[in-house]
Parts: C-alpha cells; structure tokens; sequence
C-alpha cells in the first residue's frame, strides 16, 4: 500500500515559491503568470497507516508553516505538472524521510518518494509553460512525474548477471574499429583503441566491455592528463619573451639532466624540480603518495611547537556543472576534500573561484543547447554551499570571474586546506596479503563516467546524452553515462570525523590514493 | 581504486550497492567522493571495520593486494577484468605535436578621460562589482578559526584578498594560521597567456603578503583550463605559452608549484574558454601579523609601493622581492594599518574597496595621474600608514572622515559609487532585500532571580548528540571544555535499524549521569525533508529519550541549550518556548526559512533582552555581543501576542541590532528577518536555551577585520550554575 501526501508552505512562509514565481517572472519574463503554487509531494511504502499519520505530523509537515492535502487540490483553471528526479538520482528529501520515519518507529525503513508539484496559474501559452518547464526540469537530473497515483514503489531491477565479452575485437580493421570507437561512445581515440586491441591479441582473447570502459576510464584526460603528456616535438615563435622563457626552461631540463620528452606536464612541473634541487623548497614534504599538495610546518599548540603538515589542493568539475550545475558543483569541493582527506588530514577551510559569462543576460540570448548563465551560475554557487556548508567547511573566500568566453563551458574550481600533526600520518607501501576495504557511501549510477564525460568535445546534444539515464545500456555495451554526483553527505563529513582523532592513526601505502592502518593499541571509543 | 597497489583482485560481488540491478561495468567505473578506499594490513581489518561502524561508517573488505601486477576484477564468481598493470600504465598510444604559440596582444588598461566617470564606470564593472550576495551563501565561520571574515570593516563590505584560518586542532589553541589566495585576470589570459600566468603567481604571492604573510615559504598550485587543442598548433600555443610564463615567474620568485590540476575541454563548438592559468598561493603566519585590508581611519596617509617594472609594467623579479621584505617589515612592526594589492581594477578599486569596510573617505594628492589610479599595477601594495609611520614610496593620498572620493576639483559621493557597486548583481545574487521596515521595540527584562540544580557538580557532564549532518560538534566541545565542563561527543549511528535501537538506548543510559544537553548546529538528515532539526526531533521524540530529558530537566534541575540547527530541534521539540516535549500545532513558534531564501553567513550584533536563563547569568540586559551567524532557516515565526507574553516572561532573550543597538528588520543586521528581531528565546525558567547564532564559534585572533564582543560566557555560566549553586 503507498500512502501519498502533499505538502504546501502557507502564505507567508512560501518563500521557494515566490522565489520561483519572481524569477519566471522577471528572468523568463512571462509577466502573464499570476499566481504560482509548489507542494511536495511524498509517497510512502512499507509503512503502517499509524506511523504513516504520526510521520506526517512530526516529519513531512510541520503544522505551524505547512497545510497537507491527502488529494491534489482542485485547481480546474491551473496548469498543473509533477517533476521528480531520475532513477538513480540522490534524493536527500526522500533519503531523510525515510530515516525520521525509522527514528521514530525504530523499525525498518520505510520506502519513501518524493516529487514537486507545480500548479501554475494565468493566461499562459503553450510556449510559456514549456519555458517554465524547461527551466525547471534539467533533463540530466530529473523529469516529469506522472500525477497518478501509484501501486507500488517497488523497482523492478532486472539483475544482470554477467557482462558482455566483446567477441570479435581482436580481428576488427581499422574502420571496424573507428565504428567501434563511435558506437561505445569512448573517450580515447582510434590509437588507443589500436593499443588495446594489440594489448589483447597478445592475451590471446577478446576483452570484456567492462575491461575497454575501465581502460578508458583510466586513459581518459580527467583521470591521466593525456594531453599535458602530449609530446611536443617542435616549436615556433613569434614572441621573443616567450622565446627567451623557453631558452631558460631547456637550460634547466638540461642542467637536471631531464631525458624525458618534452611535454606541457614537464613545463608545469620543472620549476619545482629545478628549486629543490637547488635547496629552496625545505619545508616541501615528498612521499609516493600523490595525494595533495603538502608541506611541513610548525604549530604552536597551546605553546608547545608541534611538527605539523598543511595540504592544499584545487580542483575543478567545469564539465558536470555546466551541465548540471547543483550536482557538479557540489562535487567539485566533494573532490578537493578527498584527497587530502585520503592524507589522512583534517580539511577545515575551502576557497571557490569560478567563471562565467555575463549572468545579466537575457535568457532569450542563451546559447542553443546550454542552460541559462544565471541558472548555471546561482546553482552551482546553491550548490558548493550546500556540500560545504554540511560537511562543515569555513568557504573563506568565493569570487567568480566574467568573460564571454565561459559561455563555452563553466570554470567551477574548489580548493581546500587541511592539516595534520605529522605524526598522524605513517606512509608504508602496500604488501601482498594486504586487504583494501571501501569505506563510506554505497555505490550508485550516479558516480559512473563523469571522468570520461569531462574529457569528450561537447556539442548540442551534450545536455541530452550526458544524464544519469537508465535504459541506456543497449546490448550490454553501453554503460550509463553520468555527470560524477555526489551522493548524500554525512558518509563524507563522517569520514572526516574517522581520520582526525588519534582513534584511528593513518599510515599510508605509498602509490595510491590512500592507504591507512588503525595503529596498533590505539584507543577504541 | 585500481590505483592502490600494482596488483590487486577487486570482488565487485562485495561493493555495497545502493540498489539492485548494477551490472559488473558500473561498478567497476563507478567514481565517487564521499567513500575511499584504504588499504590495511589483514590482521587490522576487523578492527577497522568496528571502529568504522562506530563512526556510522560502513566498511566492507573488497579487495586483496597480490604480487603479480595485474588488476584483475571479479563478479558474480566470473573474472570480468585482468589487465596488466604494465599495459595500464602506458597511458594508451603516445601522442605527439608541434605547437605554434601565437603572438601576444598588448593588454595594458584602458585609461578613463575622466575620474567620475571612469570610477563610476569600475565600480559597476561586473568583475569588480560586489558578490557579498554569492559569498554570504557559503558558512564562512565554522571550526572557529576565521581571522578574516569575507568582507570586513564594521559595514562588512570590503572583500579580503587572502583567506586566513587558525589551523584546525582536534583540542586545544593556536595562534599558527594557514595563508591562501588566488591570481589571475582573464582580460589578460586572453591577450597573452604567458604574461596572464606569470601576473597570476605575482597577484596570488602578493596577496599574502598584503595579508601580513611573509614571502620565506610560499608554495603554489595550479588551475589550467583551456580550450580543447585537438591537433590544432595555435591552441596548443595557449597551455604551452601560459606555462613558461608560470615556469619563469616560479623560477624568478624562486617559489614553485607542488601541484596543479588541467582541465583541456573548455570548448563548445566555435567557442572557447579564454586560456586560463588560476595560481594558488599558500603560506602560514601567526594572528598577530595578520592586516585586514579596510582602511581603519581618517587622517591617514595612504602610498602606493611599487616594484620597478619592464614597459608592460610586468615587476622585475629581484625589486618585487625587496618590495615583499619592506611591505612585511610594516605589517610586522604596526605601521601599516591596511595593505591592499591592486589587481583587476588596479589602485581605482583598491582604494574604493578599502573605503567601504568602515564607512571611510579618502582624497587622491592632485598630482597622482589616472594612469596611476585606472592603469594595472600588479605586485604593487596600497598601504594606510599608522600615524607618524614613514615608507618609500609614492604618496596616494589620504583618509578622509567625509564619505567622498576625490582628486583635484573632482569629489564623487562613495555611497553613490557604492550603490552602483552593489546593485549590479543584485538581480543575481541578492543580499540587499529590503525588510519590513517595522519599528520593533527592545525588550527588557532583568533577572531578579535564577533557578538551581538538585545537586552541585564542579565539573558538570555535557552530552553533544552528532546526528548524521551534525558539524559543530568540535567547536561546541571546545568551548564547553575550556569553560571547565565535560563534554561528551554522542555519535547517534543509523545505518541499520538495530544500529539505531542501539544509539536510542545507549543515548538514554547517558542521559541519566548528564547535567545538560547541548545540540550543536549542523544540517541534520541536510535540512530534509523540507525543513531542519526533524531528524533529532524524530531522535527525541523516542520515548526512553524523552523521558530521560524530562527527568534532567524537571527532577535534577540540569540545562539544555541549542545552537542553530539545535536549536532549531529544540523550538520544534517545544523545549523552547515550553520547556518540554509536546507535538508542536499551529500557534506555537518556529524556525523557518529566511526571507532572503538563501543560506547567510556574516557576523551580527544581538543585544540582550533578557538575562533570566542560567546561560546568560554573565551578561547585562542591554549589552550588545558581536556573533557569527550561518544558517538559511533562522527566521524567528510567532504571532505578535505570543512574542509579547514571552518577553513579558522574560523569555526573550536576545534581538538582532544594529551599529547602535536598536532592533531592526534591516537584513544586514536581522539576517533572516525574525520577528520582532528575535535571536534567541528560553523556557519559562530559563533553563532550556535556544539561538541561532554561534557563540561557539570564537576564540583569541578571530575576525580580526569585524570588531566586537564575540564571548557571551554562556558555556562559562552554564559550568557556573552547577559549581556554585
């Protein structure tokens, strides 16, 4: 049985809706709407009707600032449609819901649902209500509900069992495998693709479709810099500052005696090599892990000098928050914190630069097949605040800057501090025998192929091929495809939580992200 | 994940799914932050996942490190991937190219003919307009160790160019801060990368100094992002031009970037991003050298200090590095009051900046050019001067009382110049709504006597419920322990339904040896579904919890107070304004969203309307204390009757104010726009205590750049009420 209820904020303290209605009517100018209403929606399974009469009380409403209706209000002369988010898609409203409800039962879990109700009221045209439609459904996250009642919330997962091998690949030729490339839709090119197919003639076998997305996952320029390891075999000049700038870079390979090829990663990195080789970088802290940029420091802890590590590292989801502006951008701090987090630091403090273009622009000028600037702009920043702000993080400074040019695509750039005292934090290498353990969030569609979404050229179709869709594993060869989400917090703030008291002290294994051991005797709580 | 060890036998059969219908691809691509992977010797395993489970973390061994370098993945009992590592990390085929960089554009600034003109003109630019409205989203004071707010002055309005925070310790105090700040302007990366690069690391670098920092130990990292180069030689000039120019301002600061980060897709059909190369800068320093960068007075002489720069007006490395040791001999020694580095708009949006924190005029010395005032001045500092204070360098001009910019016959109103500084993305990211306008009157109502507990504790024992979402437990704690109370951090756990009859009952064995509760802020279950606290409502609505706190409060006498999010439990508990747990109906008062509809983070000022609760037995009614406040649902909701009989009561006890101590519903005071300004309200006797801003949140070196009263000594008065009683 499903239990449905709709909740509306009374007049007064319907803030979300007046929000929405000034923005339709100011951003979207469509001066003809007169009245806007938004009520949530819940439906409850797995409940009994007691609980389910005491959760809409104590949990879905509050009687001082909401009216609930068990039946969609009447409203003959209002359009009126229903948005929920996709399959797969985090929802902390319902996530939450559910949670109270097992707080107050101490019972099992109820499952919970939830959608957003709009009831749009005045002279509007078909075009018009698809405007507002569109501006408040962004079809990677989420999409019309119906406004049926419903059965059963039960999903139906057809449970797969085994993943295609790709038979055949071993003998494609080189236009079998430029089609194979188009038809998986891969991030690395022809090249690559003829390095694996080599790689697997060799292994005498044919791969297996998780083993080509997995190459491609790990080869994709999100995850390995292809680009910047690029080998650059000429130069020409027109500029004499730039000429001079690369007479000294190769004195410098030459007198650390580099061999490795010339590449925009040697450029960016040779400079550090050259300063601590000459001694100039003392308080830089090497290790094999590659974690975040870290440094050795001195604490004065109540008057006693500690020896201490501080860890900084920026980081950047342009490509999810361009085109799902809350959920990249929240996953753009997401992935600041983790990886001094994975150096077993605490991460207290975070700074947001981003770009944009002009977000005063009308929306009428947004380009074919891009969100509105000041849609992406104002959800990204609701965005980064909400992941910050929860996981307990001081944002000390936020600035954006402006330039038509970020029309192309957004700059979302998060970076973090953290610290720790140094001898928090052992690094050993991993031995064989050793056990890697997965701690924190369960895994969900919502984390897959964001690394080699980011790294593909992007055109009109982006928006509409780019979701967390369901029902685009075709054939066993298409993996869904989705913008690296963040799913839910407190595993996040909790890990934070785990690594900074001595209850559990890091010791890194050398080569990876992160590699931990509790200390032996360290105190249990 | 596959990045831990070279060899490694993943079970994808073990990964916790959160639902069904995953195939063996999805999860073994799956990319997510809020797990990690940890690899731990096996004999600690078991261990490790108790101590996890503890944390409300779950844990579950999924992989074996082996010896033979191969990443081989299971599922379903089939081996759906074995690769060698040797072939994985050859990065697929080797790419190569030839790169053309173009020429570089001239990008020096365009000088305005005309002072009034060209200032109203910059301050309306939208990269020098102000975003108060996009940074007050985001909680800028909790850890407890914010030395410069956002925006500082008493206005808050002049943006700080370096963030500084004490570092964070578990227990204990520091004066150690840690140093960050940005560089890069893309009117330049535009025209030259390589010259844009080089001026980001001297713009980042500076910025610290400015901050107080000295330039001993500066590291840095980058942020490329460019347009996708394909096979193109001129785009690839971009990247390749930007990082010489970095190399060479690295190589001639002798300071590097130990980390970086590129981005290579800013690309959307014939558009591209403009070349980008953001430089991070990061040192440490102590609270004491830190200079906010508002001016602090009238009457104060203001230079320019410049390094020697080449015809584009790039500083000569060896000049810009003296300028660095002169500019931190005044910060350290006092003499500079306010250090500002131009960037974007150069010394015009310096000095407008600096002006606005303290409501402070200043007149620019006639001879000073607008080439000076308007042109790029990157590595320069303006520096306020302390009285009789000297330094090298060119006099700007001075601080003046009147609220007027001015050069030669020109003076500009600066609250004009302000308004359009601050309407300019009003329309995007409000923070200037206009509030009721209502005249709100200040409560009054002096403590003639105060309750007391059963019995005397010296050292009371204070539980700090976490919920999932809860986040200012460590302040809390702190501030509760340095005011000589036991504070006793309580993880409530809810992965399973037994984790939680777990939590419930060992919550409430607790609860029975406590003399108080205090709910920390945070964002339980994220502020869902639709509204906060109704994940620790849920909590103690639980019977055993409940009567454990009726039997704290009613039989022993003990305390209970909330901050923020606690208190937003505690109003929809009834604990405030009842004293006790009831199912709350539509006449009572609550919490609800602020009319601004965002999330605001600033400091206020509240004034004490009543010092009846025991929290508060430290402070005078009429006293203001200075706090900072973060939340997007404080907005106080009560009929005017109801608000009335409270303070009647007593029950009022504390009101937003402004700069002269009069409740207001101005949303730069009263963030949220509460009615009757109200901050913080009690139970009848005062003993349950709830507000919203967070006094916790403070501590010796804090918000140096927005003075005030920050200790309102409730944990102090909290211990007190129990020792001597």
């Amino acid at each position: 049985m499903v239990y449905r209820v709709y909740v509306e904020k009374k007049k007064g303290t319907a803030q979300e809706a007046v929000a929405l209605y000034n923005s339709i009517r100011d951003f979207l100018g469509v001066r003809e709407l007169r009245m806007l209403r938004l009520l949530n929606r819940y439906d409850l399974e797995n409940i009994s009707q007691e609980l389910f009469q005491r959760a809409v009380k104590t949990v879905l409403s509050e009687p001082q600032l909401d009216d609930v209706y068990y039946d969609l209000p009447k409203a003959a002369d209002a359009v009126v449609f229903a948005v929920e988010y996709l399959p797969g898609q985090y929802d902390q409203r319902a996530d939450s819901a559910a949670q109270c409800i097992q707080i107050l039962s101490q019972g099992e879990c109820p499952t919970v649902r939830t959608a957003k109700v709009y009831m749009l009221y005045g002279d509007l045209t078909a075009e018009q209500v698809a405007a507002i439609q569109s501006y408040v459904i962004n079809p990677v996250e989420s999409r019309m509900a119906s406004l049926e009642t419903v059965d059963t919330l039960e999903t139906k997962y057809d449970i797969p069992e085994t993943v295609a091998v790709l038979e055949g690949f071993r003998e494609l030729d080189r236009e079998g495998l430029a089609c194979f490339l188009e038809k998986n839709g891969l991030a690395m090119d022809q090249e690559d693709l003829q390095c694996c197919q080599a790689y697997f003639r060799q292994e005498g076998r044919d791969p297996t479709v998780t083993e080509i997305r997995m190459i491609d996952t790990y080869w994709s320029d999100h995850c390995r810099h292809t680009i910047f390891n690029t080998i650059i075999d000429g130069v020409t000049f027109e500029d004499e500052h730039l000429r001079r700038a690369y007479e000294e870079y190769m004195q410098v390979r030459q007198s650390l005696g580099r061999t490795k090829p010339v590449t925009l990663m040697d450029i960016g990195t040779i400079a550090a090599k050259s300063l601590r080789a000459s001694g100039q970088l003392d308080k830089l802290d090497e290790s094999e892990e590659i974690n975040a940029c870290t440094v050795k420091m001195k604490v004065n802890v109540d008057g006693e000098e500690q020896d201490w590590l501080l860890l900084f590292k920026n980081e950047t989801h342009n490509h999810p928050t361009e085109i799902e502006p809350f959920g990249g951008a929240a996953t753009c701090i997401g992935g600041a914190i983790r990886d001094p987090l994975s150096g077993r630091s605490y991460v207290y403090a975070a700074m947001r630069v981003t770009g944009g273009a002009d977000p005063l622009r009308p929306v009428e000028q947004t380009l074919p097949g891009k969100l509105p600037q000041r849609k992406i702009v104002t959800t990204a920043a609701a965005g980064y605040s909400s992941y910050g702000n929860q996981i307990g993080l001081a944002t000390g400074m936020v600035d954006e800057l402006y330039h038509d040019g970020y029309a192309a695509k957004r700059m979302e750039i998060g970076a973090v501090i953290a610290a720790a005292p140094a001898e928090n934090v052992r690094r050993e290498r991993p031995a064989p025998g050793d056990v890697v353990i997965l701690l924190g969030g369960r895994t969900g569609r919502d984390g897959c192929g964001g690394a080699t979404g980011s790294s593909k050229s992007h055109d009109l179709h982006s928006l509409e091929t780019c979701g967390a869709e369901e029902g685009q594993r075709s054939g066993g060869t298409e993996a869904a495809k989705a913008v690296p989400q963040s799913g839910g917090l407190p595993p996040h703030q909790a890990l934070q939580r785990f690594w900074r008291g001595r209850r559990v002290r890091g010791s890194g294994r050398a080569g990876g992200r992160a590699g931990y051991r509790p200390e032996p005797g360290a105190q249990e709580i | 994940m596959g990045e831990l060890a070279d060899g490694l036998d993943i079970d994808l059969s073990r990964v916790p799914k959160k639902y069904d219908g995953l195939d063996g691809t999805e999860l073994a691509i799956s990319e997510s932050q809020e797990r990690m992977a940890v690899v731990v010797a096996p004999e600690d395993a078991e261990r490790f996942c108790r101590l996890a489970d503890m944390e409300n973390l779950e844990a579950t061994v999924i992989a074996t490190v082996k010896a033979d370098p191969r990443l081989t993945m299971t599922w379903n009992g089939r081996t759906i991937v074995d690769i060698s590592r040797a072939f994985l990390d050859t990065n697929g085929a080797e790419k190569h190219i030839i790169v053309h960089p173009a020429a570089a554009k001239p990008w020096a600034r365009d000088i305005p003919a005309d002072f009034e003109a060209g200032y109203t003109a910059l301050a309306g630019d939208l990269n020098i307009c102000s975003r108060r409205g996009l940074s007050e989203r985001f909680d800028s004071t909790i850890g407890a160790g914010t030395v410069l707010m956002p925006f500082g002055g008493k206005y808050q309005q002049t943006p700080i160019q370096a963030m500084v925070h004490t570092i964070s310790l578990e227990k204990g105090h520091t004066d150690t801060c840690s140093l960050m700040s940005w560089g890069y302007n893309p009117a330049i990366g535009e025209k030259d990368p390589y010259h844009s690069a080089y001026l980001a690391v001297v713009e980042s670098v500076s910025k610290l100094i400015a901050a107080g920092a000295s330039f001993e130990d500066v590291y840095l990292s980058f942020q490329e992002y460019f347009a996708k180069p394909g096979q193109d030689a001129a785009r690839w000039g971009d990247p390749f031009a930007a990082l010489l120019g970095a190399f060479k301002a690295q190589m001639d600061l002798g300071v590097a970037a130990i980390g970086g980060k590129d981005s290579m897709s800013g690309t959307f059909e014939d558009l591209t991003v403009p070349p980008t190369l953001v430089s991070f800068a990061v040192t440490t320093g102590k609270t004491g050298e830190i200079v906010s960068n508002e001016f602090k007075g009238a009457g104060h002489t203001v230079m320019l200090l410049r390094p020697r720069r080449d015809s584009r007006g790039v500083p000569e490395a060896e000049s810009l590095r003296a300028l660095f040791d002169t500019v931190h001999a005044l910060t350290s020694s006092g003499k500079a009051l306010a250090v500002y580095t131009p960037t974007y708009g150069g010394v015009a949006e310096a000095v407008m900046k600096m002006c606005l924190g303290n409501g402070i005029g200043f007149a620019y010395e006639p001879d000073v050019t607008l080439d000076t005032i308007f042109g790029y001045e990157y590595g320069a500092f303006v520096v306020e001067l302390a009285e009789g204070a000297t330094a090298e360098g060119l006099v700007l001009g001075h601080t003046t009382e009147e609220y007027t910019l001015s050069h030669g016959m020109q003076t500009l109103s600066l609250r004009e110049l302000q308004r359009v500084y601050e309407d300019k993305l009003e329309p995007v990211y409000p923070c200037n709504i206009l509030g009721s306008g209502r005249d709100i009157p200040a409560f009054s109502y002096m403590a003639v006597s105060r309750p007391a507990p059963s019995i005397r504790t010296a050292r009371p024992k204070i539980l700090i419920p976490v919920f999932p979402g809860t986040n200012c437990e460590y302040d809390t704690a702190r501030a509760l322990e340095d005011a000589g109370a036991e504070p006793e951090v309580f993880i409530i756990a809810n992965l399973t339904a037994e984790h939680i009859a777990r939590s419930t009952e060992r919550f409430a064995r607790s609860l029975r040896t406590a003399q108080a509760v205090f709910l920390p802020g945070g964002f339980s279950g994220g502020d869902e579904p639709d509204g906060s606290g109704k994940f620790i409502t849920a909590f103690f609505r639980n019977d055993r919890v409940k009567a454990g706190v009726e039997d704290m409060l009613d039989r022993r006498g003990g305390l209970m107070a909330g901050i923020c999010n606690g208190f937003q439990a505690l109003i929809k508990l009834d604990l405030v304004p009842y004293g006790r747990i009831i199912d709350t109906d539509e006449d009572c008062p609550t919490l609800t969203f602020n009319t601004i509809g965002r999330h605001q983070s600033r400091i206020v000022h509240t004034r004490i309307a009543s010092n009846k609760s025991p929290w508060l037995a430290a402070t005078e009614v009429g006293q203001v204390y200075t706090v900072p406040i973060s939340h997007g649902e404080g907005r106080f909701f009560a009929s005017d009757a109801l608000i009335e009989a409270l303070a009647e009561n007593g029950q009022i006890a504390t009101q937003y104010v402004d700069l002269e101590g009069r409740p207001t519903s101005d949303v730069r005071f009263n963030p949220n726009n509460s009615a009757f300004a109200v901050e913080g309200i009690t139970s009848p006797d005062g003993r349950v205590f709830g507000k919203m801003g967070h006094s916790e949140r403070k501590g010796p070196g804090l918000y140096k750049n927005v003075p005030g009263d920050y200790d309102i000594r409730m944990f102090q008065s909290a211990v007190k009420y129990f020792k001597e009683n």
